[in-house]
């Protein structure tokens, strides 16, 4: 009988040992995935380079490349010093009430998202916390992705400081407010509305594409851009391989940037102990993850191919087939997707148009392909997803996907990115902070802020300042 | 459009996605092969429109 009892003992030891073991796997598996998202969404920034370095001119090459770089690089603080704080603790509105959830409210935000106090030790290294840094990394790439987003809409013409306190405000303000709102479990557009938005395509494209617009229409458009009666000119890039490789080099990242939208399983903060999740709770896989990104690629790209047959406009239709939709990738079935992104990809250009004819020049038609095409994405849901729970749960404890809730939410991303867009681009331009003079812009713009020559060996050949006739 | 009789996740035990069990999974699929076979044949009418003006 002892002998059985010293057995089992042992047996549990074993078993207890195996357990523990098992547990430190899938912590170390769960800190590895989200690490390895940011790398990935790295790649977007070095495709957002290329292709706004692609699709400016000679002149202006290298400061586009400047001021795209210097974007991302004051994205990291500043969404370290409060656009982190935001997101945990503004879900449930401006109050900073807790939310039901108990993960928010100004209270829960300040005890883990500031760099100071008894909060600073999730904001560090800390042997004890092995999710902090990484989630952290994952929405700060996050937050620099909509800065992108907006740089490439504003090419050639802009300040660069006024350019930074702009992408300051949408990466680590705007965007995170839509987030709190929107994302978190907690968010008053989920709990209240049942507003579902898995891949972002509201609360980062259109936000972001949205403020690109308020900030275009104080910019104003490149010289050369319009003639006297209105019409436009076609303002080509130096480079447009570059600008396509650039293009395909975001779609890559947007694997890393989709994959961090998961929650793993198995963790103390996992909504489930053995699947994968959305952040809203919701089960999901990286299967249909896989399905639905390609097929929504693949139905964007020859959405667009059909009437352009521009490969700038076929790797947008990519990006504009992703954006579609981004809201449902966790339940669309796959032909479905496939379906909704050539129509994204078949209605970009006259939308990128429409906007042209109305004076605004969006150099890389940002506005479209991520501000419409992203709210078009977030009511598409609405319309398929209908009847779906939003949340963890059933349908009456927790709001289910309608049509008027995403459409609610398509409107409160639209005004979350336009006005604050508009509004501080607005007060740039009457300090004299948002656009350069127009010497400058017809020297080009890496003559006066560059020490350097994106094609020193080309220099004395290429039509350096001579830009469009209409200059 | 919850493909499960009671809308609760926890009521999910495999396919999830929209129209499971019914018949807008193969429709989807039938009219997504119907735009690849209609877009190649508009993009060859096109294609071959364009490359004859260039015919000597």
């Amino acid at each position: 009988m002892e002998e059985q009892i010293a057995e089992l003992a042992a047996k549990l030891a074993e078993l207890e040992a195996a357990t523990a073991g098992a547990a430190i796997t899938n912590t170390m598996f769960a800190e590895t995935f989200y690490y390895l998202t940011i790398p990935l969404m790295i790649i977007i920034h070095a495709g957002f380079l290329a292709y706004e370095m692609g699709a400016s001119r000679l002149k202006n090459v290298l400061s586009s490349g400047v001021k795209n770089i210097l974007a991302f690089a004051f994205m990291i603080p500043t969404f370290y010093f409060f656009g982190w704080w935001i997101y945990w603790g503004l879900p449930t509105g401006i109050t900073g009430a807790a939310g039901p959830a108990g993960i928010s409210g100004a209270e829960y935000a300040s005890s883990i998202a500031w760099g100071w106090g008894d909060a600073a030790q999730y904001m560090g290294p800390n042997i004890a916390d092995q999710a902090s840094g990484v989630f952290f990394g994952a929405f700060a790439l996050f937050a620099a992705t909509t800065a992108s987003i907006m740089s490439g809409a504003v090419i050639e013409r802009i300040q660069t400081i006024g350019f930074i306190i702009l992408a300051i405000v949408l990466g680590s303000f705007a965007w995170v407010v839509a987030a709190a709102w929107g994302w978190h479990a907690d968010g008053w557009l989920v709990t209240k509305f049942g507003v579902h938005d898995f891949g972002a395509a509201g609360l980062v494209h259109a936000v972001a594409g949205f403020f690109a617009l308020g900030v275009l229409i104080n910019l104003g458009p490149r010289i050369g851009k319009f003639n006297p009666d209105g019409s436009a000119n076609h303002i080509a890039g130096h480079n447009m391989p570059l600008t396509v490789t650039g293009l395909m080099l975001i779609i890559v990242g947007f694997w890393g940037f989709l994959m961090a939208c998961v929650i793993v399983p198995g963790e103390a903060w996992s909504w489930f102990p053995d699947k994968p999740s959305t952040i809203y709770g919701t089960p999901i896989t990286l299967s249909a993850l896989s399905f639905n990104i390609l097929m929504a690629i693949a139905g964007g790209i020859i959405g667009s191919w059909l009437f352009t047959r521009d490969p700038f406009w076929m790797m947008s239709g990519a990006l504009a087939g992703i954006i579609s939709t981004a809201s449902g990738l966790d339940i669309y079935f796959p032909a479905l997707a496939f379906i909704i992104a050539f129509s994204a990809g078949i209605i970009l250009k006259p939308c990128a148009d429409w906007l042209e004819k109305r004076g605004i020049d969006d150099a890389v038609g940002a506005v479209t392909v991520h501000g419409t095409i992203g709210l078009y994405g977030v009511v598409m849901l609405g319309i398929w997803g209908a009847g779906y729970p939003a949340l963890q749960g059933a349908a009456g404890e927790v709001p289910t996907i309608n049509l008027m809730g995403q459409i609610i939410g398509a409107v409160v991303f639209f005004l979350l990115g336009f006005v604050p867009g508009y509004v501080v681009s607005f007060l740039l331009k009457k300090l004299g902070m948002l656009r350069i003079p127009e010497g400058a812009e017809l020297a080009g713009m890496d003559v006066v802020k560059v020490p350097a020559e994106g094609y020193p060996e080309w220099a004395a050949a290429a039509p350096s300042s001579s830009a469009h006739p209409a200059e | 459009m919850f493909p499960y009789e009671e809308a609760s996740w926890s009521a999910v035990d495999g396919a999830m996605f929209m129209g499971w069990g019914g018949a807008l999974p193969g429709f989807a699929t039938v009219i997504a092969m119907i735009i690849c076979v209609v877009v190649l044949v508009i993009g060859q009418r096109s294609e071959a429109a364009k490359m004859k003006m260039f015919d000597k």
